[in-house]
C-alpha cells in the first residue's frame, strides 16, 4: 500500500513550475521539521517491523490525520512566509491530542538536538532511508511512495541538501537554532513601546514636512510589525476564527524569515488576485502595499508582486501607481515568465508576460480609467505587435477586449474618437471605414473564429457572451437595402441572442470536461484545511479560559468556504454571467419572472466565483423587480441589505440603484424638489467626456424629462425628451429610443395634445414590435388607448379593445404602476362609452379600480390614486351609492392634497 | 584675511586627523584634500602640526603655477566671484555669517587607552569582530562609538559575504546587517542620557538608514552635522536621504562654511546646476587648488553639456593628480560624447594601472569598448563594475545603452528599468526605456516613458523630439500632439534644429501655411546664423516662395525664388518657373498663366 499515490500528478506540476533554479526549493527550518515529521510519519522500514500503524500512531486514521497534515503543509498558501516554530507546533498539537504530545515533544528535541553541521549530514542521510523501499517489500508494507507529494517534497529536500555549499548548511544551522529558540524567548515588547515613545517624541520635536514623512514612516513600521496579522488577515476567512494572541506576535528579528517554496508564493499570489478581484472593498491599499514590498524584498526577482501591486492600486484608482506598477512589471517580466501560471491545462491560454500583454493590460487599465482614446490606441498597438510576434492567442484576447470596449462606450459614427487616419478601420485590417457597431460585429466575428481555431474555451464563451450582448440592443438592417422600401424594415433578432447565450455556456461544458481529468489544485484547499485545524485548537484553547468566546461551529466555516470546486473560479464565473446576460435580456423582452430566475440562480449559485460588481449586478436587478412589484418600502429593505454587503462607495450598480428607487418615489410621490436633486446627481455622476456612460447619460436625460414632465413644465420636457431621441439616434441606439419615443407621447398626451401624442405612441409602438421589447409594447398599446379616449368618446370602443389586447401581457409580467394603469383605463373606456350603463354591470368599472388602488397604495402613488378614487366616485355616483361614495372622494381629496403640498419632502431622501 | 584661511586650515588639520583616530577614513582623507587644497597665503605657512610646511607650500605653490600656465583657458579667465578679493572668501554667501563651531576636544586618551590603541591597529587591519571585543566593557564616547563602528563595518562584511552566500532562486534574500538592530538599540539609549557625541550620531544615522527609517536618520544626520560639520561622510549620507528639494530645504542646518559643499553637492544631484556652480565657483576662491571642487565643477559643467569646458578642468585635474580615480567615470562619459578614443584609452589605461577593481575603472574600460564599437566586451566591464557596486547607477543605464547597440531588446529594457528603480530621477534610462519601445515599434507604449524623462528633464530638447517623433509615428499620427512637442522643443533650445523644421513640416501637412512659413522662416535664420545648407534649406526656400506667390506678395516670393535659384536640381528649375509666372502676374496679365502646372 503506498501512500498518497494519487496525489502524484500535483507533485509533478509542482516541480515543473519551479522552472531553472538552481534548488528546488530552497531548505528552510521549517521544512526540516516537515521532514522531520514525514520520517514519524513514515518511518525508515525497518527489519521485521511490520506493525501497522506504525508504533506512536493509535490507529489508522491518526495515522492519515498526520499524513493529511503533512500533505497541507506543502501546499497551504495562507501567507508568504514560514509560520514561526510556535505556531506550527501549535497546528501539530491539534493532530496530535491523541498522543498527548509525543509529535511536539519528538520534534522539539529531535530539532534542537541538531547542533553541528555534520549533524545536519546525519539527519539528512537518515532521510533517504525513508524513500528507499525496505528489500523484500510485499505491497502491503507501508512505506512512502517516492513520486507521492511527500516522497517528492522530501527528495526535493534532499536534493537541496545535497548541492548546498558549506556556507549554506552554516546558514541553515544558524536558522535552525534561531527557529528553535523562537519558542523559549520571551516576548519583551518594552523594547517596542520604548521605540515608539521615542519616535512619538521625535515626532514632537520634528517640523514641517519630516512630520508627514515620518508618519508615513510610523504607519510603515506599524504594519509592519502586524505583518503575521494584516497578510493573512487578507485572507478571506472570518477573521475572527484566526488571529493570534497580542502577546504571540512575533518578531521578525526573532526569526529567520523564509519565504515558502515557489509553488506556495504563487499560489498565495494568485489567492490575493483573486481577493482583489472579488471584493476590492476589504483589501486595505496601504497595508496590502507594505505586505507586497515586503515580499518583494525578501525575493526582488519575483516579479508578480508588481503585478499584483498593479491590481491593487487599480482596485483602489490610483491612476498613476497603477501605470507605473504596469510598466515596471512588464519591463521585469516581459519574455520571462508568465503572467499567472493559473490555467491547468498544458497548453497556456495565452502566453502573456509578453511585450503584447503589456498593451493588452494597458489598454484595459485606460479602460477602466475612463479614457477609451488612449484604450483604443493602446489596444491598437497591441493588435499590431501579436501580430508582428505572431502571437495569435493575445490577439484574439486583444479583439476580445475591443469589442468589449466598444460595447461599453457607445461611440458615435460621425465624431470621430478615433481620429487618426489610421483607426481601427484599416488598422486592423477592416479595408472600408465602418460605423462603430459594425466595426464591432466584425473584431467579435473574428476574435470568435480565432477562438474557436486555437481552442480558447474561455474567450470563445466570452466572446458568445458579447456577441449575445451585441444582438440584444442591435438592430439588424436587411442585407439588401437598396430602394426606398427595403430599407425601413429594422428588427433585432432574440433568437440570436439565445443561440449564443447557449453556445456560450456549452463551450465551457466542453471545457469542462477536459479540466476536470486534470488536477486542480491551487492550494486553496490546504489553505483552509489548515486554517480550520488552528482554529479549532484555537477555539479550543480559547474556550478553556474564556467560554464566551466560543465561536459558531468552525467546521460549517470550513466546508462552506474551503469544499473544492470541481470547476476553476474562471469558468464559473463566465457561466454566471450568462444567467445574467440572460436576465438582461428578459429584462428587454419583458418577462418578469424569467429576469427574477435568472437573477436568483445568478446569486444563489455563482456567488462564489462572482466579482463583487457582477454579484451587486444581480442584487440590483432583484431589487429593481421588488421595487416594481412589492412597492417602495420592501424595495428599500432589500437595498439595506444589500449595501451592508457592497458599501455604496465601492458598488456603482447599488448607488445607482438606490438613486433611481429614490427618483422614483419622490416621482410618485410629488416631492419635485427633491426628484430634482437626485436627478442633478444623475448628471454629476455622467461623465462629460462625449462617448463614455452611454447608458449613464440616456438615463439622466430620460429622467430629467420625467421630472420636468411631473412638474408641468411640457415644453422643456419634450425638448428634453427630443435632443435625448436625436443623440440615441445619431449613437445608434435605436432600443432605447422606442422608451424615449413612448415618454414623447407621455408628455404630449400629458400637455393635452393628443394629436402630436398619437404619431409618437404608434411609432414606439411599431419599434417594440420589431425590436421584440413585449412589455414596453403592452405599456405603448395602453397609451395608444388612452390617447383615442383623449379623442372623444366615439373612439371609445376602439380603445377598449386595445386595452382588452394589451391584459394579458400587463397582468402576466407588468409591475404595479402598469396593472394599475391598465386597470384605470380599462374602467375609463367604459366610463367614457356612451353604450355602456354602470348600472348593468358595477363590476366591469369597480373590480379594477379597486385593484388600481389597491396596486397604488404600495406604490404611493398620489396622481394615479386620486385618478382612481374620481373614477370610482363617479361610478358610485351613478350606482346611487353615497357612502361609497364619500369614503371615495375623501380618499380623493387626501391624494390630492398630498400632490399639491407635499410634505416631509426630506423624507424621501432617506430610505 | 590669512587668519581666516588659517581657521580653516586649523579647523581641517584637526578634522583630518579626528576622523583618522576613529577610522572614518573616506571623511579623514576628504578633509586631508581640502586641507591642502586651501589656496596659500603668499607668506610661508607657519609649522603645522602635521605636514611639513616645506613640501607642502612647495606643490601647493607648483599647482598654482602650473594653473597659471594653463592660463589660456576660459576657466581660468572667468571672473570668479569671490575669488579676486580674498575679504569676500571669509564672508559667506548671501551676507549670513557663518556660525563659527568650535572644535571639539578630542577626549584624550581615557582610562583605557592603551586598549583603543589595540582596536584600532585591528580596525585598520579589518579585523572588526576583533577590534570590538577588545572594546568591550569600555565607556567613553570614543570608545563606545569605535565598537559600535567596528561591529557595523563586521555586520557590513558579514552581509556582503552572505548576499553572495544565500542567493537564491528568487534572487537576492534578504541579508541584513546582523548587528543592526543590537547598535540601533544601543545607539538610541546612549542618545537619549545624551553620552553620544556627533561620531555615535553620524554612525545612529546610517545604522537607521539601513533599518529604513529614514526620516530619522535625517534628523539625526542633521544632529551629527551640526555639532561637528567636519565629517564630509556625514554630510554625503544626508545627501543621499535628500531626493527632493523640498526635503533639503526643510533641513535644519546650522550656517557652516561645509554646508556651502554639502549644498552645491545636493544640488548637483538634484540637477540644479546653476545653483551648484554658483556655489562651488565661490567655494574655490577660498580654496583655490581642491581637487574635489575642480571635478565637481567639471561634473557640473558636463551635466549642462558644456562640454569643453569640462574636458579642460578634468585635464587639469590628471594633470596634477595623475593617480586619480574619482569622478574620473564622469570624465569617460565626456570623452565618449566627444569621440576621442585615443584620450580615452588613455585614461582607461591610466586608471586601470591604478586599480583596475574599481567599478569606476571598470565603467571607464566599458566606455573605451564601446566607443571602439565592441558592445560585447563594454558589457563584460559594465557587468564587472555592477558586481562590484550593485547599485552604480550609470553604469546599469550605460549597459542599457550597450544592450541596445547588442539588439538585445529585453536584456536592455532590464538594465534600464533596474537604473530607474535604483534612482527614480534618472532621466536618461526613462529616455531609454522609450527609445526601446520605439525601436520595437510601440510608440503608444514609449509615450509613458518620455512622458517620464522629460517631466524630470523639462528643458532637454532631445526628449521632447523624441517624444514629438512618437506622437508623429505612422501608427499614432497624433500630429496635434507631436506640434506640441516640437513647440516645448524649438523653445529649449533645440541645437540640432530638427524640431523648427519639423513644426513647418507639420504645420504644412495640415494646410496651416501660416504657421509654417513662420515656422520655416524661423528655421531659415537658423541656418543661417549656423551656416548650414542643405536640402532642409531649400524645402524652406522653396515652401516659402510657394507660400508668398500664393497669397500675393510678389516681393518676398521673388526673393526666395532668386535664393533658390543657387541650388542646382529640380528646385532650380521649379523656382525659375515661378519667377517667370510673378513677373507674368506682376506685369498684369490675366490667369492665363500656367506656372502652377509647374509646381
Amino acid at each position: 500500500m503506498s501512500l498518497f499515490a494519487g496525489v502524484s500528478g500535483g507533485a509533478a506540476d509542482a516541480a515543473s513550475g519551479v522552472g531553472t533554479g538552481r534548488a528546488l526549493l530552497e531548505l528552510t527550518p521549517h521544512k526540516m521539521a516537515v521532514c522531520q515529521l514525514v520520517q514519524v510519519f513514515a518511518p525508515p522500514a525497518q527489519a521485521g517491523g511490520d506493525v501497522v500503524p506504525p508504533f506512536p500512531f493509535e490507529s489508522l486514521a491518526h495515522h492519515n490525520r498526520l499524513g493529511l497534515f503533512l500533505f497541507t503543509l506543502t501546499r497551504s498558501c495562507e501567507d508568504f512566509l514560514e509560520p514561526p516554530l510556535e505556531e506550527f507546533l501549535r497546528q501539530l498539537k491539534a493532530v496530535d491530542n491523541l498522543a498527548n504530545g509525543w509529535f511536539c515533544e519528538q520534534l522539539t528535541s529531535s530539532l534542537s538536538a541538531l547542533n553541528s553541521p555534520d549533524d545536519l549530514f546525519n539527519f539528512f542521510d537518515k532521510l533517504r532511508g525513508v524513500l528507499t523501499a525496505p528489500e523484500g517489500a510485499s505491497a502491503e508494507d507501508v512505506f512512502l511512495d517516492p513520486n507521492s507529494q511527500l516522497g517528492v517534497f522530501l527528495r526535493c529536500c534532499i536534493l537541496a541538501f545535497n548541492s548546498m555549499t558549506f556556507e549554506g548548511v552554516c546558514h541553515l544551522l544558524a536558522d535552525l537554532v534561531m527557529y528553535c529558540n523562537s519558542t523559549d524567548a520571551s516576548y519583551d515588547l518594552a523594547e517596542d513601546e520604548d521605540f515608539n515613545s521615542e519616535m512619538g517624541n521625535l515626532m514632537d520635536a520634528d517640523i514641517g514636512s519630516q512630520v508627514g514623512i515620518f508618519d508615513k514612516f510610523h504607519q510603515g513600521y506599524a504594519s509592519e510589525r502586524h505583518m503575521g496579522e494584516s497578510s493573512s488577515a487578507l485572507t478571506r476567512a472570518p477573521t475572527s476564527t484566526y488571529y493570534f494572541d497580542d502577546a504571540n506576535i512575533f518578531k521578525a528579528d526573532d526569526n529567520p524569515t523564509c519565504l515558502r517554496s515557489r509553488w506556495q508564493l504563487e499560489a498565495y499570489l494568485n489567492q490575493q488576485a483573486d481577493i482583489l478581484e472579488k471584493d476590492p472593498g476589504s483589501v486595505p491599499l496601504n497595508s496590502f502595499n507594505a505586505t507586497m514590498t515586503q515580499l518583494q524584498t525578501l525575493a526582488p526577482e519575483l516579479h508578480r508582486v508588481q503585478f499584483l501591486q498593479y491590481l491593487n492600486a487599480l482596485c483602489h484608482d490610483d491612476y498613476v501607481a497603477s501605470l507605473d506598477n504596469l510598466h515596471r512589471y512588464f519591463d521585469y517580466s516581459a519574455g520571462m515568465q508568465g503572467l499567472f501560471g493559473r490555467s491547468v491545462s498544458q497548453v497556456q491560454d495565452i502566453v502573456v508576460g509578453k511585450y503584447e500583454s503589456a498593451l493588452l493590460c494597458l489598454g484595459n487599465l485606460h479602460c477602466y480609467f475612463g479614457h477609451p482614446k488612449k484604450a483604443l490606441e493602446a489596444f491598437a498597438e497591441a493588435v499590431r505587435v501579436s501580430q508582428m510576434n505572431n502571437d495569435d492567442s493575445c490577439l484574439a484576447y486583444v479583439l476580445g477586449a475591443i469589442s468589449n470596449l466598444l460595447s461599453k462606450i457607445g461611440i458615435s459614427n460621425t465624431v470621430g474618437i478615433i481620429s487618426s487616419p489610421y483607426s481601427l478601420g484599416t488598422n486592423i485590417g477592416l479595408g472600408t471605414p465602418l460605423s462603430i457597431q459594425q466595426q464591432l460585429l466584425v473584431l467579435l466575428k473574428r476574435s470568435l473564429k480565432r477562438a474557436d481555431a486555437l481552442k480558447l474555451a474561455s474567450l470563445l464563451s466570452f466572446d458568445h457572451l458579447s456577441l449575445a450582448k451585441f444582438d440584444l440592443k442591435h438592430v439588424q438592417r436587411p442585407l439588401v437595402s437598396f430602394g426606398p422600401n427595403a430599407s425601413t424594415k429594422l428588427r433585432t433578432c432574440p433568437a440570436d441572442v439565445i443561440k449564443n447565450l447557449r453556445l456560450g455556456s456549452l463551450v465551457l461544458t466542453d471545457f469542462g470536461a477536459d479540466v476536470l481529468s486534470t488536477s486542480n489544485d491551487n492550494g486553496s484547499f490546504s489553505t483552509s484545511w489548515l486554517r480550520n485545524l488552528s482554529a479549532a485548537s484555537d477555539s479550543w484553547r480559547r474556550s478553556s479560559k474564556n467560554t464566551k468566546k466560543l465561536h459558531i461551529n468552525d467546521f460549517d466555516d470550513f466546508h462552506y468556504h474551503a469544499q473544492p470546486s470541481p470547476v476553476p473560479a474562471p469558468i464559473l464565473q463566465l457561466a454566471g454571467s450568462a444567467y445574467l446576460l440572460r436576465a438582461t435580456a428578459w429584462e428587454h423582452y419583458g418577462s418578469a419572472p424569467m429576469v427574477r430566475m435568472n437573477a436568483l440562480v445568478y446569486a444563489t449559485c455563482f456567488a462564489d466565483a462572482a466579482s463583487s460588481s457582477e454579484l451587486s449586478l444581480a442584487y440590483v436587478k432583484l431589487i429593481q423587480q421588488l421595487a416594481v412589484f412589492k412597492g417602495y418600502s420592501a424595495a428599500f429593505c432589500a437595498l439595506k441589505l444589500a449595501e451592508k454587503k457592497f458599501p455604496s462607495s465601492t458598488s456603482l450598480h447599488i448607488q445607482l440603484l438606490g438613486m433611481q428607487i429614490l427618483h422614483e418615489r419622490a416621482l410618485h410621490r410629488g416631492h419635485l424638489k427633491v426628484a430634482q436633486q437626485i436627478c442633478d446627481e444623475f448628471g454629476v455622476l455622467s461623465s462629460s467626456v462625449s462617448g463614455v456612460d452611454i447608458e449613464l447619460k440616456t438615463e439622466f436625460s430620460v429622467r430629467r424629462a420625467r421630472t420636468l414632465l411631473a412638474a408641468k413644465q411640457f415644453s422643456q420636457a419634450a425638448a428634453v425628451a427630443s435632443s435625448l431621441f436625436s443623440t440615441c439616434y445619431k449613437y445608434n441606439m435605436q432600443v432605447e429610443n422606442a422608451s424615449i419615443l413612448l415618454l414623447l407621447a407621455e408628455i404630449h398626451k400629458k400637455s393635452d395634445n393628443a394629436v402630436l401624442a398619437l404619431p409618437c405612441a404608434l411609432a414606439s409602438q411599431s419599434f417594440c414590435k420589431s425590436f421584440n421589447l413585449d412589455l414596453l409594447e403592452a405599456s405603448a398599446t395602453l397609451t395608444l388607448a388612452e390617447l383615442w379616449l383623449a379623442l372623444g368618446s366615439s373612439h371609445a370602443k376602439k380603445a377598449l379593445s386595445l386595452v382588452y389586447q394589451s391584459l394579458p401581457m400587463i397582468l402576466g409580467h407588468g409591475g404595479l404602476e402598469l396593472r394599475a394603469r391598465a386597470h384605470i383605463i380599462l374602467a375609463k373606456c367604459h366610463l367614457s362609452d356612451p353604450k355602456f350603463s354602470v348600472l348593468e354591470d358595477p363590476e366591469a368599472v369597480l373590480d379594477p379600480l379597486n385593484q388600481a388602488t389597491e396596486d397604488l397604495q404600495a406604490l404611493e402613488y398620489h396622481e394615479m390614486a386620486a385618478e382612481a378614487y374620481y373614477l370610482k366616485a363617479m361610478a358610485y355616483n351613478h350606482l346611487g351609492k353615497l357612502d361609497e361614495r364619500e369614503e371615495a372622494a375623501a380618499r380623493f381629496k387626501d391624494h390630492v392634497t398630498a400632490l399639491e403640498n407635499p410634505q416631509n419632502e426630506e423624507d424621501s431622501l432617506a430610505y | 584675511m590669512a587668519s581666516a584661511k588659517e581657521t580653516y586650515r586649523a579647523e581641517l588639520r584637526a578634522a583630518a586627523r579626528q576622523l583618522g583616530e576613529r577610522c572614518l577614513y573616506s571623511a579623514a582623507k576628504w578633509a586631508a584634500e581640502l586641507l591642502v587644497g586651501v589656496e596659500p597665503d603668499a607668506s610661508p605657512v607657519p609649522s603645522a602640526a602635521m605636514d611639513t610646511p616645506s613640501s607642502s607650500s612647495a606643490t601647493s605653490a607648483g599647482r598654482l603655477l602650473h594653473l597659471h600656465r594653463s592660463g589660456g583657458s576660459s576657466f581660468r579667465h572667468r571672473p570668479r566671484p569671490g575669488g579676486g578679493t580674498s575679504s569676500e572668501a571669509g564672508t559667506p554667501l548671501g551676507g549670513v555669517s557663518y556660525v563659527s563651531t568650535p572644535i571639539p576636544d578630542d577626549d584624550a586618551f581615557d582610562s583605557g587607552g592603551d586598549k583603543y590603541l589595540l582596536a584600532k591597529t585591528y580596525f585598520d587591519c579589518r579585523e572588526y569582530r576583533r577590534a570590538a571585543h577588545v572594546l568591550q566593557k569600555q565607556v567613553g564616547r570614543k570608545t563606545v562609538f569605535l565598537r559600535c563602528y567596528a561591529l557595523y563595518m563586521a555586520g557590513e562584511k558579514r552581509k556582503e559575504a552572505e548576499m553572495i552566500e544565500l542567493e537564491g532562486s528568487l534572487g537576492k534574500s534578504n541579508a541584513v546587517n546582523q548587528e543592526l538592530v543590537a547598535l540601533e538599540k544601543e545607539l538610541s539609549t546612549h542618545r537619549r542620557t545624551g553620552s553620544i557625541d556627533s561620531f555615535g550620531l553620524y554612525l545612529y544615522g546610517i545604522v537607521l538608514r539601513d533599518k529604513g527609517c529614514e526620516g530619522l536618520a535625517r534628523t539625526i544626520l542633521v544632529e551629527s552635522v551640526n555639532s561637528y560639520p567636519w565629517n564630509w561622510s556625514a554630510w554625503s549620507e544626508l545627501q543621499s536621504l535628500c531626493t527632493s528639494s523640498d526635503i533639503l530645504n526643510n533641513l535644519n542646518l546650522k550656517n557652516h562654511w561645509m554646508k556651502d559643499f554639502f549644498l552645491a553637492s545636493a544640488y548637483l544631484e538634484l540637477k540644479m546646476h546653476e545653483e551648484a556652480l554658483k556655489r562651488y565657483e565661490r567655494l574655490m576662491g577660498v580654496f583655490r587648488c581642491s581637487g574635489y571642487i575642480q571635478a565637481q565643477i567639471a561634473t557640473v559643467r558636463y551635466s549642462m553639456r558644456d562640454l569643453d569646458e569640462a574636458e579642460m578642468i578634468f585635464e587639469d585635474l590628471l594633470r596634477t593628480d595623475p593617480f586619480r580615480v574619482d569622478s574620473m567615470d564622469i570624465y569617460s562619459n565626456l570623452l565618449y560624447a566627444k569621440e576621442s578614443l585615443t584620450a580615452l584609452s588613455f585614461l582607461a589605461h591610466r586608471v586601470f594601472l591604478t586599480d583596475k577593481y574599481l567599478p569606476e575603472s571598470c565603467c571607464i574600460i566599458a566606455n573605451y569598448y564601446s566607443l571602439k564599437g565592441q558592445h560585447e566586451k563594454s558589457v563584460l566591464y559594465f557587468q564587472r563594475a555592477l558586481k562590484l557596486n550593485r547599485k552604480y547607477l550609470s553604469a546599469w543605464t550605460l549597459m542599457g545603452h550597450e544592450y541596445v547597440e547588442l539588439k538585445n531588446t529585453p536584456a536592455a529594457i532590464d538594465a534600464y528599468r533596474r537604473a530607474v528603480d535604483i534612482n527614480p530621477r534618472d532621466f536618461r534610462a526613462w529616455y531609454g526605456l522609450g527609445q526601446i519601445y520605439e525601436m520595437m515599434g510601440m510608440p503608444f507604449y514609449a509615450l509613458h516613458y518620455f512622458r517620464k524623462s522629460s517631466y524630470l528633464q523639462p528643458n532637454d530638447a532631445r526628449l521632447w523630439i523624441a517624444m514629438a517623433q512618437c506622437y508623429e509615428s505612422d501608427p499614432l499620427q497624433m500630429i496635434e500632439e507631436a506640434i506640441k512637442c516640437y513647440e516645448r522643443a524649438a523653445n529649449s533650445n533645440d541645437t540640432e534644429g530638427i524640431a523648427l523644421h519639423q513644426l513647418a513640416k507639420l504645420h504644412g501637412m495640415l494646410g496651416q501655411s501660416e504657421e509654417a512659413a513662420f515656422y520655416y522662416k524661423k528655421d531659415l535664420e537658423r541656418m543661417e546664423v549656423e551656416e548650414r545648407q542643405g536640402q532642409n534649406f531649400v524645402e524652406a526656400l522653396l515652401f516659402l516662395a510657394k507660400h508668398y506667390k500664393s497669397i500675393g506678395r510678389f516681393e518676398e516670393a521673388e526673393h526666395y525664388c532668386t535664393r533658390l535659384l543657387d541650388y542646382t536640381g529640380p528646385e532650380k528649375e521649379t523656382a525659375k518657373n515661378m519667377l517667370q509666372g510673378i513677373k507674368r502676374l506682376q506685369s498684369g496679365f490675366p490667369s492665363m498663366d500656367t506656372d502652377h502646372f509647374a509646381l
